[in-house]
C-alpha cells in the first residue's frame, strides 16, 4: 500500500493487514500462546482473550482463487468464505487452535459445517446468535457465552474468572477508544490518515495480540498528531457494508479522488464506536448486552434498522460526509436488501449514494474506477 | 390514491390469484379420479382461505399475514383470518401474470441474486399489491433474505405501523432452544391479542391440536404407503398438497383431516391393486428431490420426468413427515410441542435454519426408507446455505451409494435456468449413472 505517513508503527500494522502471518503471531505461537480464529464481530472475543487465547479474525488474504473450496461451496455462495476455506484447505490456518463461529449469515454458518467436516482443528464451535435485539435476545446470548466459557475451559484446561474477563473488557475497550480517537483524526478538514490506511490499522486490531496493538495504536497517533494531511480530494466520502478488509479497495477509491472519511463495515464502526460496559456487576451479561444491544448493528439484526439509520445520518454529520458508497459483496441477501432501504433513505435526504457489487478479492479495478468517477461527477465534484 | 382504491389495488393480485385457483379446481372437476376429487378438495379449502381474507379487507375486520412455519394451529385456535406473505411464489407461482411482477421487482432495483420467492413478495408490497394486514407475524429461518423481507416490510410506509412480530429461532435444536422458542410464541400470542382484539381459549387450541394430530397421523400413515413399489402417488398427488393442508390454509381443520383421510384411501387402493403413479408410465426411476418443487414451471418439467424416464418422485422436501405429534396434555406442552414443531420438524426450517446435520441425516433415511434410486438437489438460486452445503450433500450420497445431481435454477424463474437446459442436465445425469 502507498502511504504518505511516516511511522514505524503503521509500517508494522499495515504490515499485519496485508498477510495472514505476521511476526506478532508467530512470536505468540513461538511463546506457546494459543491462537483460536473468528468469523464475525459478533464473536465476544473477551471471552478467548480472558483466557490468554489470541483471538484472531478469519480473512482469505492473499487468496487468488478457490480451486479447492469449490468442491464444497456454489457459484451462488459469497466469495469471502470460499477465498477464506480455501486459504484453510490449503493449510493457510495450520496454526489456529480452535475455530469459534456464530450463527452470522447463510455463508459463513456453513464454513463451520465444512470445516468440521473436512480439518482437524482440535476445537470448533459455532454459537447461536438471536436475530432480535431485546431482551430475551440478550439472555439468550449470556447463555451462550456462558457455554462459550465451560466449552474453552474444558478444551484449553484452565478458568476463566470474571476478574479475568473485566481486564479482557478494559483492554478491548482501550483498543476501542484508540480506533475512536483515530477516527477522530479523520473529521479535520484534511484528514492526517486516509480511509485505504484506517482500514489497514482496524484490520490489524484482529490480528495480534491486544497489549502489542494498542501500543502500536498509541504510537501512530502520537506520529499523526499535528500532521496536514491530504489536500488532494474531491468529495468526502463514507464507505458502508459488510466484510472489507483489503485497504486496496479503499486505495482505488480514493485515487479517484473520493477521499474515504468514515464508513459503516464490519472492520470499522460497527466494531469500536460504544465499549463495553466496565461497570457491571456480571461481565458475562455485560457482554451479551453489548454484542446484541448496544453495538451498532448489522442488517442480520432484525428490528434494528431504523437505528442503524440514525447512526448512519448521525456519521454523516460528524465527519461532513458528501457522498455513500454502498458495498456488497455478490449474494449477499442481507446487504442487497440494507442497501434498497439505505438508497431510498438516502435519496429522501438527498445524500448522493452509489451500490457497488464486488468479489471478496479487488478485482475489477478499472471498472470500480469508471463507477467512482461517475459518482463524483454526478455529486458535481 | 384513496383509501377505498388503495384496498382495492392491493386485493386485485389478490383477487387474480384467486380467480386462478377457481380455474384450477375448474379443471380439476372435469378428472374423474380419485386423485381429481382431492384436488378439487384441497382448492377448495384454498378459495376459502382466500375468500375470508378478501372479506376482511373488504369489510375492515381483523386479519393477519404470517408464514407456514409461525405455528398456524395458533391462528386456528383464535379464529383469526390469514395469508402467508410468500403465498404467490409457493402456491400461484404457475399463474400468468408471474412473469410480469418478476420483471416489476427487476425494475424497482432489488438485486436479482436475492432469492425469487422474497422478491415477488417485496414487489408486491411495495408496489401496494398485497393486501394490509392488522398485524403481521414474521419470520426469521431459514435464510438470510426472509429476514430481510421483514425489514423491508418494516421499512415501506404503507406498512410501516402494522405491528409486527416476529419469534426468534435459536440455531441449536435442542431443549433450551424449543423452550426459548415456546416462550417467543406465547409473546407472540400475547401480540396477536392486543392487536387483533381475539383471544386465544387454551381448550379451543386442544381440540385444534387434536384435529391438527389427527391430520399429522394420517399423513404419516400416508407416507409410508409411499415407500411401496411402485409408488402410488407422484408429483401430482400426495407430499407437497400434505405439507400445504396441514400448514398453509387451516391447520388443525376437519376439512383437513377429512383431506388426508381421502388421500389414505386414495393410496391405499392403489398399492393393494400394485398400481404406479401413472398408469401409462412404468416406475424405473425412484427420485428424491430434495427443496420445494419447481412451482414457477412445474408443469413443464414434472410430467417430462415421468414421461421420458419413468422417474417418479417419491420424496421431496416437503413431503417428508419427521413431525412429532402435539401433546394435548397442558398448555405448556402444547406451546412446547408447537414450539418443536415449527422450529426443527417443519420443511426447510428444518433443514437450513441450524448446521447442516439435517441434511445428510434426512437424505439418508430417506433414501433407506423410500428405496430412492437418485438425489436431486435442484440448487435454487435463493437457497445460499444449501448451496454451501453441497459438498456435504454430495458426499453423504457417495457414503450410501446413491447417485446425486446438483443442478443450478430457479424454482420460480425458468429464465435463470431454462427447463431445457435442466431437462438435459437432468438426462445426462440419469445417462451416465445408467438409470432408466
Amino acid at each position: 500500500m502507498e502511504t504518505t505517513i511516516k511511522s514505524r508503527a503503521f509500517e508494522e500494522l499495515a504490515a499485519a493487514a496485508e498477510g495472514i502471518m505476521n511476526p506478532a503471531v508467530q512470536e505468540w505461537r513461538e511463546g506457546g500462546g494459543k491462537v483460536v480464529g473468528y468469523f464475525c464481530s459478533h464473536v465476544p472475543t473477551e471471552v478467548l482473550m480472558a483466557a490468554g487465547i489470541l483471538p484472531f479474525r478469519m480473512r482469505g488474504t492473499g487468496s487468488t482463487g478457490t480451486e479447492l473450496s469449490d468442491a464444497f461451496f456454489s457459484s451462488i455462495n459469497c466469495s469471502f468464505p470460499r477465498h477464506t476455506f480455501n486459504q484453510a484447505l490449503r493449510g493457510e490456518y495450520d496454526f489456529l487452535d480452535g475455530l469459534l463461529c456464530v450463527s452470522s449469515c447463510d455463508h459463513i454458518r456453513r464454513v463451520y459445517d465444512n470445516w468440521k467436516q473436512n480439518l482437524d482443528t482440535p476445537f470448533i464451535k459455532i454459537m447461536s446468535l438471536p436475530k432480535k435485539v431485546g431482551d430475551p435476545q440478550a439472555e439468550w446470548y449470556r447463555e451462550e457465552i456462558t457455554l462459550l466459557k465451560g466449552e474453552l475451559e474444558k478444551q484449553f484446561n484452565l478458568q476463566i474468572s470474571d476478574d479475568q474477563l473485566r481486564d479482557a473488557i478494559k483492554l478491548r475497550n482501550e483498543t476501542r477508544r484508540l480506533q475512536r480517537e483515530l477516527y477522530d483524526l479523520r473529521k479535520a478538514q484534511n484528514p492526517a490518515i486516509t480511509g485505504a490506511e484506517t482500514l489497514a490499522v482496524m484490520v490489524a486490531g484482529s490480528a495480534m495480540p491486544a497489549e502489542r496493538y494498542n501500543a502500536l495504536l498509541k504510537t501512530l497517533l502520537h506520529d499523526l498528531n499535528g500532521v496536514n494531511g491530504t489536500r488532494d480530494f474531491r468529495a468526502r466520502l463514507m464507505i458502508v457494508g459488510s466484510e472489507l478488509d483489503d485497504p486496496e479497495y479503499i486505495e482505488v477509491i480514493e485515487e479517484q479522488g473520493g477521499l474515504v472519511v468514515t464508513d459503516s463495515i464490519c472492520y470499522g464502526t460497527r466494531t469500536m464506536w460504544v465499549d463495553v460496559d466496565e461497570q457491571a456487576a456480571d461481565p458475562v451479561e455485560a457482554l451479551a448486552r453489548y454484542y446484541i444491544q448496544e453495538r451498532p448493528s448489522c442488517p442480520r439484526m432484525n428490528d434494528d434498522q431504523p437505528r442503524r439509520a440514525q447512526f448512519l445520518r448521525d456519521l454523516i454529520q460528524e465527519f461532513q460526509v458528501d457522498g455513500v458508497i454502498g458495498e456488497r459483496m455478490l449474494f449477499c441477501d442481507f446487504w442487497c436488501a440494507e442497501h434498497y432501504m439505505n438508497k431510498m433513505d438516502f435519496k429522501e435526504a438527498g445524500v448522493p449514494f452509489i451500490q457497488l457489487d464486488r468479489e471478496y478479492i479487488t478485482s475489477g479495478k478499472g471498472q470500480l474506477r469508471t463507477r467512482i468517477q461517475a459518482f463524483l461527477e454526478t455529486m458535481g465534484k | 390514491m384513496d383509501r377505498r382504491e388503495a384496498k382495492d389495488r392491493a386485493l386485485a393480485r389478490y383477487r387474480q390469484e384467486r380467480d386462478w385457483f377457481a380455474f384450477l379446481l375448474e379443471a380439476a372437476g372435469m378428472m374423474n379420479t380419485p386423485e381429481g376429487q382431492l384436488q378439487v378438495k384441497l382448492l377448495n379449502i384454498l378459495l376459502d382461505s382466500k375468500q375470508k381474507v378478501v372479506e376482511c379487507v373488504e369489510n375492515d375486520k381483523p386479519f393477519i399475514a404470517a408464514y407456514f412455519c409461525t405455528a398456524p394451529e395458533l391462528f386456528t385456535a383464535m379464529d383469526l383470518p390469514w395469508f402467508m406473505i410468500m403465498e404467490t411464489p409457493f402456491l400461484g407461482a404457475t399463474a400468468p401474470y408471474i412473469m410480469e411482477d418478476l420483471q416489476g421487482a427487476e425494475e424497482m432495483g432489488l438485486g436479482t441474486d436475492l432469492c425469487t420467492a422474497i422478491r415477488l413478495p417485496i414487489y408486491y408490497i411495495e408496489s401496494g399489491q398485497m393486501p394490509v394486514p392488522s398485524a403481521v407475524i414474521g419470520l426469521l429461518s431459514p435464510c438470510d433474505g426472509t429476514t430481510m423481507l421483514q425489514q423491508i416490510l418494516r421499512h415501506n410506509k404503507a406498512w410501516h405501523n402494522v405491528p409486527l412480530f416476529c419469534p426468534d429461532p435459536p440455531y441449536t435444536s435442542d431443549e433450551r432452544a424449543i423452550k426459548y422458542f415456546a416462550k417467543e410464541l406465547r409473546q407472540m400470542v400475547k401480540f396477536i391479542e392486543q392487536h387483533t382484539g381475539r383471544k386465544l381459549d387454551i381448550d379451543r387450541l386442544r381440540e385444534v391440536c387434536e384435529e391438527s394430530n389427527r391430520s399429522y397421523a394420517l399423513w404419516q400413515e400416508y407416507n409410508e404407503l409411499r415407500r411401496a413399489v411402485p409408488c402410488p402417488h407422484g408429483w401430482e398427488i400426495g407430499g407437497a398438497q400434505a405439507f400445504a393442508v396441514s400448514q398453509c390454509f387451516r391447520a388443525g381443520d376437519p376439512r383437513c383431516t377429512d383431506w388426508f383421510r381421502q388421500l389414505l384411501e386414495c393410496g391405499e387402493a392403489k398399492v393393494k391393486a400394485g398400481r404406479g403413479a401413472n398408469d401409462y408410465v412404468p416406475e424405473k426411476i425412484r427420485l428424491l428431490w430434495f427443496d420445494i418443487m419447481p412451482y414457477g414451471w412445474i408443469f413443464e418439467f414434472m410430467p417430462w420426468l415421468e414421461q421420458e424416464w419413468g422417474a417418479i418422485l417419491v420424496m421431496d422436501m416437503f413431503s417428508n413427515f419427521p413431525y412429532t405429534l402435539i401433546d394435548t396434555s397442558s398448555e405448556e406442552t402444547m406451546f412446547h410441542d408447537l414450539a418443536k414443531r415449527n422450529l426443527m420438524d417443519v420443511p426447510m426450517i428444518r433443514q437450513a435454519r441450524g448446521t447442516a446435520e439435517n441434511f445428510s441425516s434426512d437424505i439418508v433415511r430417506i433414501v433407506k426408507d423410500y428405496k430412492i434410486d437418485a438425489v436431486i438437489w435442484p440448487g435454487h438460486m435463493g437457497h445460499k446455505d444449501g448451496a454451501a452445503t453441497a459438498g456435504i450433500m454430495r458426499e453423504t450420497c457417495r457414503g450410501i451409494g446413491v447417485p446425486f445431481l446438483h443442478i443450478g435454477l430457479d424454482l420460480f424463474d425458468k429464465r435463470y435456468t431454462s427447463v431445457d437446459e435442466v431437462k438435459d442436465k437432468v438426462s445426462q445425469f440419469f445417462t451416465g449413472m445408467g438409470l432408466g
